[in-house]
Parts: structure tokens; C-alpha cells; sequence
């Protein structure tokens, strides 16, 4: 077996069998909540990855898009009765559709104007979380009290929430990694590098940008659908302004541009302070100050862009690998 | 002709105004020289008045001493800011590195960092519940002018903005160190050529708008009775709404937006609730992006 297919299946052993394996050992709800959460803000980690890393906009509005999925899952299941099944992608759906009217005006902005645009729009988004409370009930939040029904079959033990939460994160994941690891990626990448350039090359950079953005926004609402159905309970501080840098630290610390390291990186964030929990309310410095050491030390991330494009591409993508006979494509 | 009702809120809105250019000079300030975005400025307005207020449950120094105790501690604030968070990334001294996206990204985070590091400390020295504040010191008594009502806090405030404003602008004109620091924000390498120090520029310009954030923390303070650690970041973003508006590097600009905005905001509540009031801010500063994304009243730039 070659080396790749190894790397390969140690994840799908990790995720699918030694995780869960952990976790029925201590059995205990938290780790179990722990493990969720983390998977859950993997994904969002991977989506603004494709936004900020790969495509280079800076994004401060992604917690206001995954707090559209999380609302429109628990409004639709705690209202109108529409499920796990439904609601989920529905949730997705909802959210690229956001993404997709605010990146047309927006999108031809550039660096710090696009950023403060997004952030503009997700505090618009915050306050009607917040303020419409015909619809989201307003900070009280909303409880969604029907459980985890995947195609009629009730879900409702721990182990089970954390296969079905692990299985749609990790096909998730898999889209991203396709779409950041191939050509779409790299003419994404170029776009970051010289937007004038790429377009001169034949790119159409608006057509692009609000590609990526829709997409990861899409990826964004599938997270927050998955948070209210395992959390049962949203309210808008649950997709606060804090969130959206808390994401983009996850990001910016496992290095920007490199997906196992945006992973890494949400791996890092929720499980450290979890662990930090027993020093208290310092945790939340912490995390600000693994962001300053990151950017300051590591400007590059824990998993740099250029190490991060070479596994991928050796180790996972057999696109990108000779065949026998064959000049082999792209890269070098 | 008026209904006093109007011109009530026209005043409020006033002083909201003049609130939010307070701190918005200072981030202009910073942003004309830099070219970056300080995201720490909401908590240097936290910072200033933490600090009047510690500085008044102390000793009760005079409310002119507990200003300039603001104004000193956001000075300080403001200093260890650009050592920290923006003079490392200042690695190479060259015109395109100090305009570069990695730059101004790598900064922008050490700030945001930054930010999140003083507010949480904040909050954990203090507490994030609402400070009480020496009702002697509360500068809201009524004043009537005609059919409405005014506290001696607008005046007050009206009257710092118009004063740092006018010693700002005479700073920049007049002053050798606005010299050097028009200079350096119009080209940082020509003005190290010239013999100016950019880098003690660069902290005196962190320094002056820090300290201006830092004493329209301790006005606001005052003026609602409100200190806690997260009351800058509201502000602040209304701030950075306002140099937007106002073109990124104009300051008269960027003060006349504020202005707009808070007019616009105590105006907005005749018509609608008051939690919805922030939503216009947004809307402005989307607007504004959308169709002058050179901002108002700023200079004409390439692109955007």
C-alpha cells in the first residue's frame, strides 16, 4: 500500500474508530460535546479558509452566516417541523443565498474595504438576530427541542450524534480540500496574489470571488445547522463578532492559504482552552495571545501554505501525480 | 416650524456626533500615517476610561485632572501599542514593504490580538458588569435652552472635540512634528531620507490619537455613567464607519461623517426603535462602500 493510501486511511481510522473509541473510554457527555464542537468549528475553520486563505478576502462577517444556517435549521425545526434531513441543507442553501446578494455589491471591493464591508454585514446580521424577535426571538434565543431524525431513524445517543456531526464535517472537508487542492484552487490563489494579473490571464475575478464566497458560506450554514441541532439552544451571542475572529485566529494560526493547518488550527482553539479550562477566566487571553505569537513568530502558521500545498498534493491528490508514461499536471 | 421633538434629537444627535469623531480622529490619525487599521483604538477609549475612573474613586482629583489622567493613560496606551503590536512588523523600512497587503494584514491582526488581550484583562481585573461612577462626577446636569434640553455634558464635549480638532489641525499646519508626520504619511521613505525619524513620527502619531481615544472614553464615561470593558467596541466601530465615510485619511472628513452619523442615528429613532438605530450606521457605511468608495470627502484613489 502506498504511503498516501496509509495517510488516508489513518484519518478515516482517526475520526471513524480512534476517536469514538476515546470517547466511549471516559464516556462522558462533555468530551463527547468537546469533540462536536471542535468538528463543527473544523469545518468553519475549512470554509473561511477558502475565502481568507485561498482566495484572499479578508472575511469578518463568517459567524453572522453560520449563525444564518444555525437560525434557519432551528427555526424550520423548532416551527414548521421540518427535520434534520431537510433542514440541514436547507440551512446551507439559505446561507449561500445571503452570501450571494451580499457579494454582488460588495465584491468588487478590495483588501481592508471588502473587510470592513463584511463586517458591516455581519453586525447587520447580529442585529436582526438580536432585534427581530418575531422572528429569531431576539436574545432569548431558540430552543429546538426535536431530536437528530436522519432519513426516520432517531438519533439520540451521544456516540450517534458524533458519527452523523463527524461523517458531514469530514465530507465537507473533503469538497473544500478538492476545491482548494486542484486548478479551481490555485486560480483561486492567483487571484490572491495580483487580481489585475489573473484577470489579464483570462480569470474572471468577480465570477471567482463570489464563487468562493458562496461556497464557503454554504459550508458556514451547514456548520451552524449542525450546532443547533447538537446544542438544542442557539441565541445571537453564540455568532457575536468575537466568533468571526475566533475562526479567522484558527485560521490565521494554522497558516493561511493551508488547510490541515486552518484544521489544525481549530483543533488547537477549542481543545486548548478546554484543557486551560481549570486556570479560568485567563483562557480567553490565551487565545489572544497564541494570535500575537502566531502572527508574530510563526507568520507562516503551524502548517505553512507552501508545506501544506506539497502534502496535500503528494499524499492525497492523486490528480496531481504522474502517470506511468505521462508527464504529470500542474505543479513544479 | 420646528417641533421641539426634532430639535431635541438634533441635539442628542449632536453630541452623539461629536462622541464618535472624538474617536475617530485619532483612528484617521493613525490610519493617514500608517495606512493601517488599528482595530485596539475601541480599547484604548476602554483603556482612558478605566482610568479616569480609577483615577476618581483614588484621590477625586478635579474633573479637568481626571481628563488629562485619561488622556495620559491612553498617551501610554498608545505607546506600548505601536511597540507591541505594530513596530515589529515594521521589519523592513523600503515604500513597498510599508504599503504591503501582508503588512497592513499582519498588523491588523496583532492589533485585533491586541484588543481581545487588554479587554479580557479588563474584564477580569474588573469585572464585565457596569462600574459605579461617582455621581459628582456624572456630567449630565439638564440645561434648557428655549423648548429643549440639553446637560452640561454636550457642552462639555462639544467643546473638547472643537479644541482637539483645532489643536490637531494647528499641530499638523504649524507644528515641526506635524511636519514630520504629514511628512511620513505622505511617503515614509523620502521623509527617513530627509532625516526625520520615522519611527519616533510613527509613535508620536499612535501617542496624540490614542490619547484623543482614550479622553472620549472617559467623556463618554461620564456622560451615561456607563464604564465597563466592553463599551468600546460599539464606538469603535461607528468610528471606523466614520473614517470610511470620510474618505480613509481626511480627518475634517472623517469628523463631518461622525457628525452625520450620530445625526442620523438620534433622527432614526423618531421612526423606528432604538435597537434598530445601529443598523443605519451600517447601512451609511455600506452605502458609502457601494457607490463612493473613496469615501465622501476623501482623495480620489485608483482602486478600491
Amino acid at each position: 500500500m502506498s504511503k498516501s493510501r496509509l495517510i488516508k486511511l489513518g484519518l478515516i481510522i482517526l475520526v471513524f474508530a480512534l476517536v469514538p473509541a476515546i470517547l466511549v473510554g471516559f464516556d462522558k457527555g462533555y468530551y463527547y460535546q468537546i469533540a462536536t464542537i471542535a468538528a463543527i468549528f473544523m469545518l468553519l475553520a475549512a470554509s473561511l479558509h477558502l475565502v481568507t486563505g485561498v482566495a484572499g478576502l479578508l472575511h469578518l462577517g463568517h459567524a453572522a452566516l453560520y449563525g444564518v444556517g444555525a437560525y434557519v435549521a432551528a427555526i424550520l425545526g423548532a416551527e414548521y417541523g421540518i427535520g434534520f434531513t431537510i433542514g440541514v441543507p436547507l440551512a446551507g442553501l439559505s446561507a449561500a443565498a445571503i452570501a450571494f446578494l451580499v457579494a454582488l455589491p460588495t465584491m468588487r471591493l478590495m483588501s481592508i474595504y471588502f473587510a470592513v464591508a463584511t463586517l458591516g454585514i455581519g453586525q447587520m446580521l447580529f442585529l436582526i438576530f438580536q432585534n427581530w424577535v418575531g422572528l429569531t426571538k431576539g436574545p432569548n434565543g431558540v430552543m429546538l427541542f426535536s431530536g437528530l431524525n436522519l432519513f426516520g431513524f432517531e438519533i439520540d445517543t451521544d456516540l450517534g450524534i458524533y458519527y452523523v456531526v463527524a461523517s458531514i464535517v469530514a465530507l465537507s472537508i473533503l469538497v473544500l480540500n478538492r476545491l482548494s487542492h486542484s486548478y479551481y484552487g490555485n486560480a483561486l490563489r492567483s487571484l490572491r496574489e495580483d487580481d489585475q494579473c489573473a484577470s489579464a490571464m483570462g480569470i474572471n475575478v468577480t465570477v471567482m470571488k463570489i464563487q468562493a464566497f458562496v461556497i464557503s458560506s454554504f459550508f458556514a450554514g451547514i456548520a451552524g445547522a449542525l450546532w443547533a441541532y447538537t446544542t438544542g439552544y442557539i441565541s445571537p451571542n453564540d455568532f457575536q463578532f468575537s466568533q468571526s475572529i475566533l475562526i479567522l485566529t484558527m485560521v490565521v494560526v494554522g497558516g493561511l492559504g493551508s488547510l490541515p493547518g486552518a484544521l489544525i488550527g481549530a483543533l488547537l482553539l477549542i481543545i486548548l482552552p478546554e484543557m486551560l479550562r481549570s486556570v479560568g477566566d485567563i483562557r480567553n487571553i490565551i487565545v489572544g495571545v497564541m494570535m500575537f505569537g502566531a502572527i508574530l513568530f510563526l507568520p507562516k502558521g503551524l502548517f505553512g501554505e507552501v508545506s501544506a500545498l506539497n502534502f496535500a498534493r503528494r499524499m492525497l491528490g492523486q490528480g496531481w501525480a504522474a502517470k506511468k508514461g505521462e508527464k504529470g499536471i500542474g505543479w513544479k | 416650524m420646528f417641533d421641539p421633538y426634532i430639535l431635541q434629537q438634533l441635539a442628542i444627535g449632536l453630541s452623539l456626533g461629536m462622541i464618535y469623531a472624538l474617536m475617530a480622529i485619532g483612528f484617521t490619525l493613525i490610519f493617514g500615517v500608517l495606512n493601517v487599521v488599528n482595530f485596539a483604538h475601541g480599547e484604548v477609549y476602554t483603556i482612558g476610561a478605566f482610568a479616569g475612573l480609577m483615577a476618581i474613586s483614588a484621590f477625586g482629583p478635579p474633573l479637568l485632572v481626571v481628563l488629562f489622567i485619561a488622556l495620559a493613560a491612553g498617551a501610554f496606551a498608545g505607546f506600548s501599542l505601536e511597540r507591541l503590536a505594530f513596530s515589529p512588523f515594521r521589519r523592513f523600512s523600503d515604500e513597498a514593504s510599508l504599503k504591503s497587503r501582508a503588512m497592513r494584514e499582519a498588523t491588523l491582526m496583532s492589533s485585533l490580538a491586541m484588543s481581545i488581550i487588554a479587554r479580557e484583562a479588563m474584564e477580569m481585573i474588573f469585572g464585565s458588569q457596569f462600574q459605579s461612577v461617582d455621581l459628582a462626577y456624572l456630567i449630565n446636569k439638564p440645561i434648557n435652552i428655549g423648548p429643549i434640553t440639553i446637560v452640561n455634558g454636550d457642552l462639555i464635549i462639544f467643546a473638547v472635540t472643537l479644541i482637539m480638532l483645532g489643536g490637531l489641525q494647528w499641530l499638523l499646519k504649524k507644528s515641526p512634528i506635524g511636519l514630520s508626520i504629514r511628512a511620513v504619511s505622505n511617503n515614509a521613505l523620502g521623509a527617513k531620507y530627509c532625516g526625520i525619524n520615522t519611527d519616533r513620527t510613527i509613535i508620536i502619531t499612535f501617542v496624540i490619537g490614542s490619547g484623543m481615544g482614550a479622553l472620549a472614553g472617559i467623556l463618554v464615561g461620564l456622560y451615561y455613567g456607563a464604564i465597563f470593558p466592553a463599551m468600546g467596541f460599539a464606538p469603535g466601530i461607528k468610528a471606523f464607519v466614520a473614517m470610511v465615510m470620510g474618505g480613509l485619511s481626511s480627518i475634517p472628513g472623517a469628523v463631518i461623517s461622525a457628525i452625520i452619523l450620530g445625526l442620523s442615528e438620534s433622527l432614526s429613532t423618531s421612526f423606528m426603535s432604538s435597537v434598530w438605530s445601529d443598523m443605519v450606521a451600517y447601512g451609511f457605511l455600506l452605502l458609502t462602500l457601494i457607490f463612493f468608495p473613496q469615501g465622501l470627502f476623501g482623495a480620489r484613489r485608483d482602486r478600491v
